[in-house]
Formats: C-alpha cells, sequence, structure tokens
C-alpha cells in the first residue's frame, strides 16, 4: 500500500514537473526580450494606412456615413445590426446624438470626426502623441467601421486589429517624436516581445484559416477564382485580354497561394525559411494591390508582416537593454 | 511574474475567441457544401459550427452580458469575422438595375454610384451582401435606400424599379470563344415614390 502512495505521488509529482516545465517554455515563447524597431515600424505604417483611408474616403465620407436620406444607404441599418450584437460598440450615430446635444450639426459632426481620423495618422507617423493619437484613430475608425458595417470588406477588419494592439503596446518606441521630446525610458523587452508575438500569432491565424478555406474551393486548384477575382468589376484593373495569355500560369499561381498561406504558421518561424516566405506574401499582397485596386488591404497587411516578422529578432542586444533597464 | 500571469490569460482568451470565430467561419461555409468536401460532411459541419458559436455566446440570449461582452470586445479588437476572403470560391458579382420611368414616358437605367475608387469597393461589398440569405430581412429597405440615392439626382422620376442580380463572368475559355458577361435577375422591387418624400 505504501509502495503505491510513493508511485502515485511520484507519478503526480513528474506530471507537475512537466506542467511547470511546459509553462516556463510557454512564458518563454510568449516574453521574447525585443527591442521597440517592430513598434516603430507598425506604428508609422499603421499612421501612413490611417492618413490614406481617410484621404481616399475624403470624398465619399458624408455620403457614406450620413444618416437615411441623404447618404447612400443611411448609416441607420448597419448600426441597429451592430447594436443588436451589442450596444456597447462606438458608431457615428452616436457621436452625431452627442453633437446634438451641443448644437453641432450631423455634417459637422461628421467633418470633425474625419479632421480627427486624419490628424491621428499624421501624429501616429510622426510619433507625436503616440498613444492618444492610436486612441483617437481606433475610435474614429471603429465607428466608421460599424456605422458603415454593411459597406465594410477585410481591411477594415485588420485596420481596427492593428490599432488594437497598437494601442495595447508599450508606446512611444525610441524612433518617435514622443521619445525625442520627453527622453522616456527604455520600454521592458519582454513586454515589447509579448506584444510582437501577439501580433505573430494573429498572423499565422489569419494565412492558416485564410489558406484552408481557399484550399476547400475547386476554383483555387485549377487557377478558375484567380480569374474570376481578376476579371470581376471593381477589381478588373488588368484587361482580361492580357490575363488570357497567361491561362497555364493561373492553376500554378492558385496553387501557390493556397500551400503559401497554409504553410505560412511553420516555415515562417524556421530561420531558414523565414525571409523566402515573407518574401512571397509580401508579393502576393503587393499584386493584390496593385492588380485589383485593393491599396489600402494590401498595405495593412504589408505593415503587420512588416512588423511582425520584417524587422530582425534581435534577443541578445534587447536582452542587454532589459538587463540595463532593470538596473 | 504577476503581469507575465496576465498577459499569458489574456493571450489565452483573445486567441481562443479568435480560433472560435475562424472555425465557426470555416465550417459555416463547409456546412453551406460551397467546398469540394463530400455532402455527407455538412451536417458535422453545421453542428461543429454550432459549437464554436457557443463558444462565443451567441446561442445564448440576445441580452445576455456574457454574449454582448464577447460580442463588444471582438468587434473592439476587430476579430468578429473569421479570414475566409475569397474562400472558398469568389463569389459572383451583383448588380443593382435602376429602371427610371418619368411622367412623359420617358426611360432611363442608372445604377447607385459613389466618388472615389475605395468607396466603389464598398458599394460591391453592399451587393454582395444583399444576395445572401442571412440579409433577406433588410433587403428590400436597402434597396429602396440605394434606389431613392439614385432618385435624389432625377427628382422629376414618378417610379424606380429596380432589379438585383447576378453578373456571370465567363470563364477563361469561354472568354477565349468571345463569351461577354451575362446578367440573371434574382428579384426586383417597384418603387412609386410620393411627392412628400
Amino acid at each position: 500500500m505504501e509502495s503505491v502512495v510513493k508511485l502515485l505521488g511520484l507519478q503526480i509529482s513528474v506530471g507537475l514537473s512537466s506542467l511547470r516545465k511546459f509553462w516556463q517554455c510557454f512564458i518563454g515563447f510568449l516574453f521574447p526580450p525585443e527591442t521597440d524597431t517592430w513598434l516603430a515600424v507598425l506604428r508609422s505604417g499603421l499612421g501612413l494606412q490611417v492618413i490614406l483611408y481617410a484621404l481616399f474616403l475624403r470624398s465619399d465620407w458624408h455620403y457614406l456615413f450620413a444618416s437615411s436620406g441623404k447618404g447612400l444607404v443611411g448609416r441607420e441599418v448597419g448600426e441597429a445590426i451592430t447594436a443588436f450584437d451589442s450596444p456597447l460598440i462606438p458608431t457615428f450615430g452616436r457621436l452625431v446624438a452627442f453633437g446634438r446635444n451641443i448644437n453641432m450639426s450631423e455634417e459637422a459632426v461628421l467633418t470633425v470626426a474625419w479632421v480627427c481620423l486624419l490628424s491621428a495618422g499624421c501624429l501616429l507617423l510622426l510619433g507625436l502623441l503616440c498613444r492618444p493619437a492610436a486612441i483617437v484613430a481606433w475610435f474614429v475608425h471603429i465607428c466608421a467601421a460599424e456605422s458603415g458595417g454593411l459597406l465594410a470588406y477585410g481591411a477594415d477588419n485588420f485596420m481596427t486589429t492593428a490599432l488594437f494592439y497598437l494601442i495595447l503596446s508599450p508606446l512611444p518606441d525610441h524612433y518617435s517624436f514622443d521619445h525625442w521630446v520627453t527622453k522616456t525610458k527604455p520600454k521592458n523587452p519582454l513586454l515589447l516581445g509579448f506584444w510582437r508575438r501577439v501580433l505573430q500569432v494573429h498572423l499565422c491565424f489569419v494565412y492558416f484559416i485564410g489558406g484552408v478555406a481557399k484550399c476547400l474551393g475547386a476554383g483555387w486548384w485549377d487557377g478558375s477564382n484567380l480569374w474570376r477575382s481578376l476579371i470581376r468589376s471593381p477589381f478588373n484593373l488588368v484587361p482580361p485580354d492580357f490575363l488570357v495569355q497567361f491561362k497555364y500560369a493561373l492553376p500554378l499561381l492558385g496553387i501557390s497561394i493556397c500551400l503559401l498561406e497554409v504553410s505560412y504558421p511553420i516555415f515562417i518561424w524556421i530561420k531558414k525559411t523565414r525571409l523566402v516566405w515573407l518574401v512571397c506574401i509580401l508579393a502576393m499582397h503587393a499584386a493584390i494591390g496593385l492588380m485589383m485596386g485593393l491599396y489600402l488591404f494590401a498595405l495593412v497587411m504589408i505593415v503587420m508582416n512588416l512588423a511582425a516578422f520584417g524587422v530582425p529578432i534581435s534577443g541578445r542586444r534587447a536582452q542587454a537593454t532589459s538587463a540595463t533597464a532593470e538596473q | 511574474m504577476y503581469s507575465k500571469r496576465v498577459h499569458a490569460a489574456w493571450f489565452g482568451i483573445h486567441f481562443f475567441l479568435v480560433t472560435a470565430v475562424c472555425l465557426a467561419g470555416v465550417f459555416w461555409l463547409i456546412a453551406q457544401g460551397s467546398t469540394i468536401l463530400p455532402a455527407v460532411c455538412n451536417e458535422y459541419a453545421h453542428k461543429a459550427q454550432l459549437g464554436a458559436t457557443w463558444c462565443l455566446g451567441k446561442e445564448a440570449g440576445a441580452s445576455n452580458p456574457v454574449r454582448k461582452g464577447i460580442a463588444t470586445y471582438l468587434h473592439a479588437a476587430g476579430i468578429q469575422a473569421g479570414y475566409s476572403f475569397f474562400a472558398p470560391n469568389v463569389p459572383s458579382q451583383h448588380r443593382l438595375r435602376l429602371e427610371l420611368l418619368y411622367e412623359d414616358g420617358r426611360v432611363e437605367y442608372e445604377s447607385p454610384h459613389v466618388r472615389g475608387k475605395t468607396a466603389a469597393l464598398r458599394l460591391e461589398s453592399l451587393l454582395t451582401r444583399l444576395s445572401e440569405e442571412r440579409y433577406e430581412p433588410v433587403r428590400e429597405v436597402l434597396v429602396k435606400m440605394l434606389a431613392f440615392s439614385v432618385w435624389r439626382e432625377h427628382p422629376d422620376v414618378k417610379k424606380v424599379r429596380a432589379t438585383f442580380g447576378a453578373v456571370n463572368s465567363p470563364g477563361i475559355d469561354e472568354f477565349e470563344r468571345g463569351k461577354t458577361e451575362t446578367f440573371q435577375p434574382m428579384f426586383t422591387f417597384d418603387f412609386s415614390l410620393r411627392n412628400d418624400q
């Protein structure tokens, strides 16, 4: 009986020890020491993204987000669908209601929102008032994305996610104006590493799920999906007569995209293959942007990829900085 | 160490939600029967989709605070939708054709339009959504609003007939044989515009 209890105790301690090892490995994976170069790439890239988003929508801003009877479809239906999910999600409707209390017209509120978005983008690009700028950019963008929910597309979700991560990351980075002006202390390299890991893991989800979903469609294996996506309006920037010349390359390209995306979570982590996968993914997004006119989608994906895997991982240098910071 | 544990817990919860949203999206595609998987998988996929959406609290009552809390977080983080863009297949293109009938019997054809290219992508996104079954309850209202946006530019129009349909693009071989795209109407709405509108 005593030996059985001893054996059981031994097994429990072995189990606990391997659990502790796993936990330490997991914590080690989550908190690699990092410099803030990747954060500078994310911040300035998103600043540029927000500026372009505001400028591209400048002529249609009021038309897309005005209330019923003034705009394209009116924002009320989109806002009602959002409110059904949760009444706490910010929308332009709430801002307009708030503006009415201080005698501001709907047009004025929408104009102020647009100006705030553009200004936040410029501030992010320069690195001035980084966190408030990131919060304003995220808030106005989420209002636009939710009020125009029926008009939203993939780029909107990625922008919200990237701005959400930027807000939570340890800003400002040492390339920003904020750092130059206030001479802030170096940020905790482990926290910098953690937020970079979050971005990296998120991208792995994005490509793996996107790749699996594409693999399930017959059209990606015979190239017909590529053909259909490139000739349908408003993505048809390349004349179909030109595309026909590459008829036999389309199936190969379709399969390559599927494999590239599905295998991203594996090969992007391996040092030897990282650069190849990164370059291929960046080339894919650049091609989507240039050939289909999805410039904002392409830019946000390029910025996220560059911040996550483009900036070399600098463990030792960051560890040294960490030691200095702790001293 | 406490901070690390808090961050690790957030990481776990956050990516659990991302996984649930992504899986719900993929299982939905399979359940719709739009993938290359055999039809026998559809029922299992539907069950798996329900499991994934349960994790997101969507099976709870509309006023359930957990459901609302999760939904708010998902929207705030931009992770409320999966990442199956243009998958498993590229959706058909859709078009809304508006027949503007004037009092003097004249007929003109128009489509809803925007100024910028980026906004045009958004309009295209809306038209794609209109064809989906889940938007059926708001379809007529949205088509009416789109028709109204065009009517504002033509105030002397008496009646608008809105025809929504799919644009069937030719395959690459069909294109080489000279076939062009065809318009297949899906539904039509007639709107009589009152003077007081």
